[in-house]
């Protein structure tokens, strides 16, 4: 694969580190001295420019590329670097790196003309809710105003066994939801009732909210064991740490020094408990019993910082912390220090972006919108010929009805069920076949 | 030295352009005697004299006119300063310009220029407190610049200006937002004339349909006293929040049909104009039921309203259909501010009296023709306080009041205090004053009656207990209380802070 790097900073550095050995790299950068930094370690073609000009990216071979990597610390050079690489090679798959949730959100409305966004917070948020066991359901898709929702799981090790290698029809799979897609190495199915699902599986599930969490707790067992956390720092890392554990219903408590900061993050978050303090006062630990929390997460920005709050909740009893190091070097004094785990967020975003390369799975799961799947959302006609049969009668044509919102209720339907004039359909199918099943209903 | 004294000049005490100030009031005043004309028609069809509307408008055109080009040549702009001057003075200048006519035909009652005054203060600040006690000797086309007054007062002159003059000289905002009832408009647009003219479009329209509903029952025969002049007479008096009735018994003289009628169009004049705006003329109904302070105003009314029909079939008053109307009626009225009764409710135990003079304080919600404390203010006052007992414990939680998800500014909050502190304690002084006359000039007033009294002309309700009943009369109060119950209404009605404002030395002086 042919790879064209914009950006050399550290999260670039650890894209090419784990690329260039089976991939083909040209870096493009503004910055000589970084260049040369590169080229001394790695076998790269570097070229020395600006992502934002058109006239450097062709120069430097954009138009070639198979895959478009901009991850420079600035959210609008990489955003116009991969449109612009997106004219140049057009066949090329682009991935951008963001600080901004907003442009993820964006992103996933279809709204940004690229075809992946990687958020060093929201990646960091991510890392944090898997270290604390409640990992959050990758790329949630909802239907019919949050009545349906559409999640991606990993079945790893900690999955309850009852439903590893049992065919779906006997597995105990939550009531009101489906397993859409399995991803197994390279291959997607969608699966049948004789079909399992294994460890090393990700999965893709159609179902209510409350039967996601189900299959929360199904794969992850040792999940939603933490319900009370603490985070120190009301930045944009933190913010995001909050708001993605909020979803998965722990309890959330911020402290942040500084009040502007402070008074932000509270209009954002209602369902925090945001304080105005430094959060190393031992009045206030002992007053608001920061100690009876169960983690301890550190996301100032200042590492020394970082290591001395989390030093300091321990000693007041958090048992678990957990903290954000943005500086590489800091991790291992982090640990040094006891502090259970360190996270670098540049280090996480770049392991996600070389995911992409990587691992086909990533993209297919990602691409559940673009490529190959797609979620519709049809209303049934009166001609259609599918109106009152039952479920279990219909064919499977590589699609599959995951729920139906009759009269504004969802309803997961059966295989007695039978299908009805005016039903909103929610259907994952291959993107192959959605013409032909939007015609047939 | 001499070049510097020369160049710094006299010193200037004044910190308001009073010019511009008084510039603006005679020109507002120049325009408003234009709305003596329209009892004419009707008084030129019944033969009655057509004089006192002449005299008034005459007499409040004249003087705004002379007014206006006396300080037009030392006029500067008028800022935010002048603003609190101009509405302040123009409410006092429109309860003369109503009280002229009555000096004419109101007969005895209204002879005295003190109560003539009472009655023109009572009507535009949509009071409906009444020292009227003959209503025999009212004439129709006098009646119905009763009404009228308050329709005019409702939704509030200046806002009228705004919407219908040309090149009103003003920013308009900062003095819109002095006149509108409730601590914040929902802006319709940016612009604040198309605001204003929006919200007099679904003013003028509520009226009308309401006037033709009530018109209906005199057609159809269902309400034989409803006839088309007492259904316009009650639609003036209903929107506008006013509760002026042509009846002594008010409300009480029609049927229940028509009662029903009143009822719910008192409820929708309580309401926000801008939320209805959106509501029914931009076909957005679910911006009524997302409003955190509509919900709060609908549960306060039905709360009300039923725990108002249990006291009444409790206490053998009233039952079935009449309790559970009869409650609605006086709920619905005194907590919007209207006034109007269906029943004496003077005459109610005094457990109902207690639970009507404690509605008198709720108010109707901000952007509607009702007074009072009004329904976002006490919400929102809850929501501090909640905040300040959560504070009390952890002073470091930060913990941002919102409304509609929205924050609201600390700045806001503390002005939602300070107004709910002046309020109070203005009503207290007032019934202080109404009780310590009473006891001087012999009038038997019970404790509940003055605080009541005080309570009513404050929030611009209209009726109070005792004497001043719903089928009762204010003319009974000595002076001092007439007076004292004028400046309640005036500075209720503009939501106390531009008078108060008056009344601090920076506001003058530099």
């Amino acid at each position: 694969v042919r790879v064209f790097l914009i950006g050399a900073g550290q999260v670039g550095t650890t894209v090419v580190e784990a690329l260039h050995d089976d991939h083909e790299i040209t870096v493009v950068d503004t910055e000589a001295s970084r260049l040369q930094a590169l080229t001394a370690r790695f076998d790269v073609a570097v070229f020395e420019g600006d992502g934002t000009s058109r006239k450097d990216l062709a120069a430097a071979g954009a138009a070639t590329a198979d895959l478009v990597i901009a991850c420079t610390s600035r959210d609008e050079v990489n955003l116009v670097a991969g449109m612009f690489a997106r004219r140049e090679a057009e066949k090329s798959t682009t991935v951008i790196r963001t600080s901004s949730t907003e442009w993820v959100d964006l992103w996933r409305e279809g709204q940004l003309d690229v075809d992946f966004v990687v958020s060093s917070e929201l990646e960091t948020a991510y890392a944090i809710s898997r270290i604390l066991g409640v990992p959050a359901a990758r790329q949630t898709d909802v239907f019919a105003d949050g009545q349906v929702q559409l999640a991606e799981f990993d079945v790893d090790e900690d999955a309850t066994p009852t439903v590893v290698g049992v065919p779906l029809r006997n597995a105990p799979i939550p009531e009101d939801s489906k397993v859409a897609a399995v991803i197994r190495g390279d291959e997607t199915t969608l699966p049948g009732g004789d079909d399992d699902i294994r460890r090393g599986d990700r999965i893709v599930v159609i179902g209510s909210p409350g039967a996601i969490k189900a299959w929360s707790t199904l794969l992850w067992p040792a999940g939603g064991a933490v319900r009370d956390v603490v985070i120190y720092g009301a930045g944009r890392v933190g913010t995001a740490i909050a708001r993605v554990l909020i979803t998965q219903g722990i309890s959330v408590r911020l402290i942040e020094a500084a009040r502007e900061q402070a008074r932000r993050a509270a209009e954002a978050l209602p369902k925090a408990r945001v304080f105005n303090a430094t959060g190393i006062d031992p009045d206030f630990l002992e007053r608001e019993r920061i100690g009876h929390a169960q983690a301890g997460i550190f996301a100032m920005r200042d590492d020394a910082k970082n290591q001395y709050a989390a030093s300091l909740a321990r000693v007041h009893g958090i048992p678990f912390t957990v903290a954000i190091a943005h500086d590489a070097v800091s991790v291992s004094a982090f640990e040094q220090s006891g502090i259970d785990v360190s996270i670098n967020p540049r280090a996480v975003t770049a392991e996600e972006i070389v995911r992409f390369a990587h691992d086909p799975r990533t993209q297919q799961v990602a691409m559940l919108e673009g490529n190959r799947y797609e979620v519709l959302d049809v209303t049934t006609r009166e001609s259609s010929r599918y109106i009152g049969m039952a479920f279990r009668d219909m064919p499977v044509h590589g699609s599959l009805i995951g729920a139906i919102v009759r009269n504004g209720e969802a309803v997961f339907p059966h295989g007695d069920d039978v299908l009805q004039t005016g039903d909103r359909v929610i259907i994952f199918t291959e993107a192959a076949n959605a013409p032909w099943v939007v015609e047939a209903l | 030295l001499s070049q510097a004294t020369a160049r710094i000049g006299r010193p200037r005490r004044f910190a308001i352009d009073l010019p511009a100030s008084l510039n603006l009031v005679g020109m507002l005043g120049k325009y408003l005697g234009l709305a003596a004309l329209f009892p004419i028609p009707l008084a030129l069809g019944y033969g009655e004299p057509v004089h006192p509307f002449l005299v008034a408008g005459l007499v409040t055109s004249g003087l705004g006119w002379a007014l206006e080009r006396a300080t037009r040549a030392s006029a500067g702009r008028v800022g935010v300063r002048e603003g609190f001057l101009v509405v302040s003075l123009t409410w006092l200048l429109a309860a003369a310009f109503a009280a002229i006519p009555y000096l004419f035909e109101g007969g005895e009652q209204l002879s005295s220029p003190l109560d003539a005054y009472f009655e023109g203060m009572s009507g535009f600040t949509t009071t409906g407190a009444s020292v009227v006690t003959d209503f025999d000797e009212i004439n129709r086309s006098l009646g119905l610049w009763r009404q009228f007054t308050q329709w005019l007062g409702g939704m509030g002159i200046i806002v009228l200006a705004i919407a219908v003059l040309p090149r009103l000289r003003v920013g308009g905002r900062q003095l819109m937002e002095s006149e509108l009832p409730g601590p914040e408009i929902a802006a319709l647009s940016e612009r604040i004339r198309s605001t204003a003219r929006k919200l007099w479009f679904l003013y003028v329209g509520l009226t009308a349909i309401q006037a033709a509903m009530l018109s209906t029952l005199w057609v159809v025969g269902i309400d034989d006293l409803m006839t088309p002049y007492e259904a316009l007479a009650h639609a003036f008096a209903t929107m506008p929040t006013g509760g002026f009735s042509t009846q002594p018994t008010s409300a009480a003289a029609f049927s229940a049909a028509s009662q029903w009628i009143l009822a719910l169009f008192m409820a929708l004049a309580g309401a926000n104009f801008a939320l209805m705006y959106r509501a029914f003329v931009q076909r957005r109904p679910q911006a009524l039921a997302r409003d955190e302070e509509f919900r709060l105003y609908v549960v306060l009314v039905a709360g009300a309203a039923t725990a108002v029909t249990i006291m009444l079939w409790a206490y053998g008053i009233a039952e079935g259909e009449e309790a559970v109307r009869t409650a609605t009626f006086q709920v619905v009225s005194i907590i919007t501010t209207t006034g109007m009764a269906s029943a004496d409710f003077a005459l109610w135990p005094s457990l109902l009296l207690l639970a009507l003079f404690a509605l008198m304080f709720v108010g109707g919600s901000a952007g509607s023709t009702g007074g009072s404390i009004k329904v976002v203010r006490h919400l929102l006052l809850g929501k501090v306080l909640r905040r300040e007992v959560d504070q009390t414990l952890s002073p470091e939680v930060m913990m941002p009041v919102r409304l509609n998800g929205t924050p609201v500014d600390e700045r806001t909050l503390r002005a939602i205090a300070a107004f709910i502190l002046l309020y109070v304690g203005l009503w207290a002084v007032g019934a202080a004053v109404i009780a310590i006359e009473s006891a001087i000039g012999g009038l038997e007033l019970g404790t509940l009656d003055a605080m009541a009294t005080s309570a009513t002309t404050l929030g611009n309700v209209g009726p109070a207990f005792g004497v001043a009943g719903p089928y009762g009369s204010f003319a009974e109060y000595g002076e001092a209380s007439k007076i004292t119950m004028i400046g309640l209404m005036w500075t209720g009605r503009l939501e106390i802070i531009p008078v108060v404002v008056l009344l601090t030395r920076h506001y003058w002086r530099l």
